[in-house]
This record gives structure tokens, sequence and C-alpha cells, in this order.
């Protein structure tokens, strides 16, 4: 049943505000690493700015390097905030809607910031819908996207028993080359994104096995990216493909499941009417 | 969290495959897979609950079962398994035995859902009362859950108070008091009164009891702990005097969920043979070896306010189930009962513990020897159980990665012994996958 954005308690329309927010975001970040006319676009010395809500918390911050940049970059000052003032505002602008949202310049470099984060944020979209992207890279979107979206909704009420049940641990999520880690402690998830392909790494940068492997409780992997993509986009049922190896779960399962629950959760507020 | 501290667990905590890949298995299990992908477009998640795929190892083990057999299933492929998981602990005296299956059909024949009880009813209600120690009066119904909510609820009707107190990880049926679906509109309901603690841990119970002094209905336990993806721990002699002790001075009643071990610790209920004495117990799974009944046994005490219960389901007095759990009895003490099942459970439990250290594995068999786990000290994790679990699956012997497994009495010398064979070859291929694993 479709629910729509007025009928939400204010913890819902916060939540959802941020896990939009939280998305965008991250999708910015994903589609910029992924894609190289993105990269042409980037400013020079990279993007940095953050997103603010009003009664949603503290801002969120998105950093943007210029691959060409030597790598391991100083988190720049932000530049720009986009000011939205209230979580209904958010939730339409990230939605495609119209709503209102202020840019406040915080220094130099701000409109380009600017005018990149909504080049990034179409392209992004566009990456996910266009049948000619590369498979790696809306794998690389959906796991992103999903991922991240546990991250911003698993602190909520609604899911604290549920998230109490859940062992702590750490899961590995895996399709290629594309390898994410989910950290589960409390009622939070925190999520590491680790080496991606397409990521333009400088020549300088260490190896991924060089920086060691660390313990996984359990591991999530799909049998390639088509897996990911059709499990994540909904056209294949995950239990089928459980069922039929496309994806493996091992180690501590009641943590995997556990998230799943968190997952379904995270639909709920993905068909959020605006 | 869960670091592991030894050559074994380094690689078992970098998992790569467990063993072969499911599509190496597919040709095995065709006709299971081509069943579940037409269940998953009827049937929510294909197949639901505690049979769902997700909870085996999928590409190891099959999906549908067709037939069984003594102490063999087949599955959907023809795959042939020596069953050590029982239909989840339903059978005692093996798949279609004829000493149980005879009278039962020849009841389906005469008649099984009638209008009024069968006579039968009444035989089984003495013969329970008269074999499960300190009951007085027997209800029957169909499933677990069944027998553990009327539990509930008639200690809470008697006692007029609401709280009811369960281990933590414990697992008492699929109501939404006591089920795993924690969604906040049951949380706020059915499980707003139900409170947990960890299993053999007696300061915590006490503290529980304090809390919620003049509010406990009952505290309900399975006679020993045998939660999911852990091993199993018998209860201390602390701990359950201290049940009794708590239970006593609250007013609380004591209720034992025997579903699950039923007949296979003692004839005389699983609180026998641990030495505690419960005011209500329920009964269930290999009570009919696999037809459908469970039941709710109680003390003389709590007979006036079950009789003020309106107790009814369409199928619950069905005659067919209730003949078939009288010869089961029967038959179970005819098969060498509890003692047997015993020591063809410590034969298994000590050869495999043995294969294991061999190999160079801290493989623990946990719980009584009839109702053994096999879990690995040095991966709290399961990947080590998962990789075991399949191996054994391919040499046609299922055993459940996740969920405690079960002897029955229709196992032979010859099965264990097979199973053994299975084992040694299971850890070595496991040892070397490992070894390979290493960087």
């Amino acid at each position: 049943m479709k629910t729509k954005f007025m009928q939400l308690s204010t913890e819902e329309k916060r939540v959802l505000a941020r896990l939009k927010a939280s998305l965008a975001l991250h999708m910015v970040e994903e589609a910029s690493a992924a894609d190289a006319g993105l990269q042409k676009i980037c400013p020079s010395g990279g993007v940095s700015m953050k997103l603010g809500i009003r009664g949603a918390g503290p801002a969120l911050g998105l950093q943007v390097p210029k691959i060409s940049q030597i790598l391991p970059a100083p988190p720049r000052r932000p530049s720009l905030l986009l000011f939205f003032p209230n979580t209904e505002a958010a939730v339409r602008v990230f939605s495609g809607a119209k709503g209102a949202v202020i840019p406040v310049p915080l220094g130099a470099g701000a409109f380009s910031a600017l005018a990149f984060f909504r080049k990034a944020s179409s392209r992004a979209t566009e990456l996910l819908r266009a049948p000619d992207t590369a498979e790696a890279t809306r794998a690389r979107l959906l796991l992103a996207a999903t991922l991240y979206g546990l991250e911003a909704i698993a602190g909520e009420s609604y899911l604290e028993r549920r998230m109490q049940i859940v062992p702590d641990g750490v899961v590995g999520v895996r399709a290629g080359e594309i390898a994410f880690r989910v950290a589960k402690k409390g009622r939070t998830i925190h999520v590491q994104r680790d080496a991606q392909p397409g990521d333009a790494l400088p020549e300088d940068a260490p190896p991924a096995a060089a920086t060691g492997s660390p313990h996984l409780d359990a591991l999530l992997s799909f049998a390639g990216y088509r897996s990911a993509i059709d499990v994540l986009s909904g056209k294949r049922q995950a239990v089928v493909a459980l069922g039929s190896g496309e994806v493996h779960i091992e180690g501590l399962l009641p943590l995997v499941q556990g998230l799943f629950a968190v997952l379904d959760r995270l639909s709920w507020y993905l068909g959020v009417e605006v | 969290m869960n670091e592991m501290t030894d050559e074994t667990s380094g690689a078992a905590g970098s998992p790569s495959s467990s063993g072969r890949s499911a599509g190496a298995q597919d040709s095995r299990f065709a006709a299971s897979m081509a069943y579940f992908e037409r269940a998953a477009r009827v049937i929510p998640g294909g197949i639901y609950g505690s049979k769902s795929p997700g909870f085996l190892v999928p590409g190891h083990f099959p999906y549908y079962l067709s037939r069984a057999r003594g102490s063999r299933i087949y599955d959907a492929d023809g795959n042939e398994f020596i069953d050590y998981l029982c239909g989840y602990g339903s059978q005692i005296v093996g798949y279609g035995n004829p000493a149980v299956d005879g009278p039962a059909l020849e009841q389906a024949r005469k008649g099984d859902l009638l209008n009024q009880p069968h006579p039968a009813m009444v035989e089984l209600a003495e013969r329970l009362v008269g074999l499960v120690d300190g009951m007085d009066w027997a209800v029957f119904v169909k499933n677990g859950t069944d027998a553990t909510t009327l539990a509930t609820s008639i200690a809470r009707a008697d006692t007029g108070k609401q709280v009811i107190i369960a281990a933590e990880g414990a697992y008492h049926g699929a109501a939404n008091w006591c089920s795993t679906n924690v969604f906040p509109v049951f949380l706020q309901a059915e499980q707003r009164d139900v409170r947990f603690f960890p299993y053999n841990d007696v300061q915590a119970l006490e503290a529980l009891f304090e809390a919620e002094r003049g509010n406990i209905a009952c505290l309900i336990l399975t006679p020993y702990h045998h939660p999911t993806y852990k091993p199993q721990q018998l209860p201390t002699p602390e701990f359950t005097a201290a049940v009794e002790r708590l239970c006593r001075a609250e007013g609380a009643y004591f209720i034992v969920d025997d579903i699950r071990a039923n007949f296979r610790l003692d004839m005389h209920g699983s609180h026998k043979f641990f030495s505690v004495h419960p005011d209500l117990i329920t009964m269930g799974k290999a009570l009919a070896n696999g037809y459908p009944i469970s039941v709710l046994l109680g003390t003389d005490g709590l007979r006036k306010t079950a009789s003020s219960f309106f107790i009814t389901g369409t199928y619950w007095m069905s005659a067919v189930p209730m003949i078939a759990a009288l010869a089961t009895l029967d038959e179970m003490e005819r098969m060498g009962g509890t003692a047997r099942l015993a020591e063809l459970g410590r034969v298994l439990k000590d050869g495999l513990e043995s294969l294991g250290l061999e190999a160079g594995f801290r493989a623990r068999v946990s719980g009584p020897p009839a109702i053994p786990y096999l879990t690995f000290d040095e991966d709290p994790d399961l990947y080590l159980n998962q990789r075991f679990c399949a191996a054994m699956a391919d040499r046609g012997v299922f055993m459940h990665p996740h969920h405690n497994w079960f002897i029955s009495l229709a196992h032979s010398e010859e099965d264990i012994a097979r199973t053994l064979e299975a084992a040694r070859s299971a850890f070595a291929e496991l040892s070397s996958s490992l070894a390979t694993e290493r960087p």
C-alpha cells in the first residue's frame, strides 16, 4: 500500500528526507568516480559541499575529488550549502519535483560546485536508467543506493527491536569487482566503500591487497553484475536469486537476514508518494 | 567482533566460497530448481520459513523432497540422503514405519475428521497423562505454536497477569507473541509483554523477576536451550533451581516447551530428564511420527481454567494422528526407546568430534546425544558449518548447517558408520580447501 508523504509521522518525514539526501549525495559520489564525462567537468580542486535540511538533523557532506589529484587528498572545506527549509522540500526536490532550496555560498567555487552537483545528479539518474550503461557501473550505483539507504534509515524507532535482535558484525557485499563492507553495530549501520571497478586511482595508490583483508562475519555475493542489477532493481526476486545460486550468503546468516528486513523498510520509504 | 585466534579460523574468516559452486550442483537438483522457480511465482518467498533455501546452503541441498523410508529421504531429482533432520524432529521411529502407518491409514479409510472426537482421543489422553511425569490433563492441538500459545494464554488467564518471560533466542512458535516478526504493530500489541533474558543466567533472570514483580504470568523455557545458529546449552542445576524458586515466589506458572525434544530424552518427558517440575508442558513433533498433532499437558491446579477456555480448531480432533500417536509410543518402546537414541547419538558425537580433531578442527557436538548439533569453536560465524554440511550433503548425508539434528530409532549402526565415513572425507575436503585459500 502506497503511503503519501503527508501521512508520515514527524520522525518518518525526517528519516525520508535524510534518506533521499543521502542517496543523492552518494549517487553523485559514485557516478563521479565511475564516469569519465563527470570527471572531465569536475572542478580542478574537486567538489566539497553540504546539504542541510531544517528538522532533519546535522548537514550531510559531499566530497568529490578530481581523480588527477594525488590521493589521499585532505578533506576540503565545503564551498556550498544547499539548504532546504523543511523535510518536504528536500523530499520533493530529491524526488524530481519542485521544492524550495536555498544555495548558500560558503567559499570560493560555490557556483561551480552547484553546477557540478546538478549535472552529476542528473548523470547519475541517467546512468541508472540508460540501457547502454556498463553493467559494472549500474550495479555499483544500485548497490551504493541500497547500502547507503540502509545506513540512512537504520536508527529509526520502527527498526529498533529489529536492530536489537540482529547480531552485530560486518557483512562483505560483493558483485564482480565491486566490494562494500556493511558494519552493523547496535542501532547503526555504517557502509564502507572498498575499491570499485572503474575507479581511476592515481599511479601511486596502494594496491587493494596491501590494505589487508579484514574479518567478515558474513558475505553476501552476487554471481555477477547482471545478477546484482536484476535483484537490486526488483526485476528478480531476491529469494529466487538466492535459491538459484545467483546470490550467495555465507557466514553469520542472521546478520544478513536481519539486514534484509531493514531493506524491506527501505523499499517502503522509497515507495512514499510525494 | 568474533575475533579468531588460530590458523584454521583465519582461513575461515576469509571466505571465498563454500565448496563447490551452486552452478556445479545444478544438474543434481534440476527438478528441485524447476519447482522452486515455479513456486516463486505463486508462493511468497517460493518456500517460506525454516524450509527456505537460504537457511541451507543453496546448490548443495535439495529444495523439494518426494519420499522417504526409514532413515532415508529422496528428493525431487531422486537423490538419496541419510537424514539427520527427521522432518525437523517429527520422525522418531522412521519414515513410513508400518507399525504406525498401518493403523493410521486404516483409520484414514474409516474416517479421519469427524463431527465428534474419536475414542482414540480418550485413550491417548489417558496414555499421556499416565506417561508424562506430573501431568493430569491433556488438550490436543495441531502445531507447536497452538500448544505454546494456549499454554501462555491459560497461564495469563489463571493469574490475571500479563508478562511472559522467555529465553533470548528460544523458539516457541510462529504466533505474533513469540515470532521473530518484530514489526512495531506487534511490538505494541502481542509482543508488548514478553520479556527476554540470557539462558542459564541466574542473575539476569532474578533481575527480570524483580523488575516485573507482580506482573509475571509465566516463564516458558525449552527443556534445554537449542537456539538456531548457536551451540546448544544444557541447563545448569543452579539455573533450574532458580527458575522453580522464582516462579513459586512470584506465583507465575512454569511452562516447559518440549515440542522439539519430545520423548527423545526421556519417555516421561524432558523435564524428568532435567529434574524440573513444570505446571504446563507442550509436546509435539515426534509425538505421532510426523502425523500432525501436538498436545498441551497440565497440572490439576490449572484444570479449571483450561476447562473454561473455548479451545477449538477445525482439525484439532482428527482421529488419524491420535491413532498414529498411540502406535508411535508403542513402537518407540519396541525399538529401544531413549536409551538407543542416546547410544546412537553418542557414537555419532564421538566420531564427529574425533574426526574433526584429526583434521585440525575444534569441532564440537553440543546438546544431548539424541539431538546433536555440530559447530566449530574457531568459527562462531558458521562458515565452517556451512562448508561442512554442504560437503556432507554432497556425500548423501543431510545435516542442517544451522539447526540442531535428530537421531531417530530408524538410524542404524551402519547409517552412523556411513555418516562418519562421509565426515572423514568432508573434513579432509574442508581442511584442504582452507589450506589452498591461505595466502
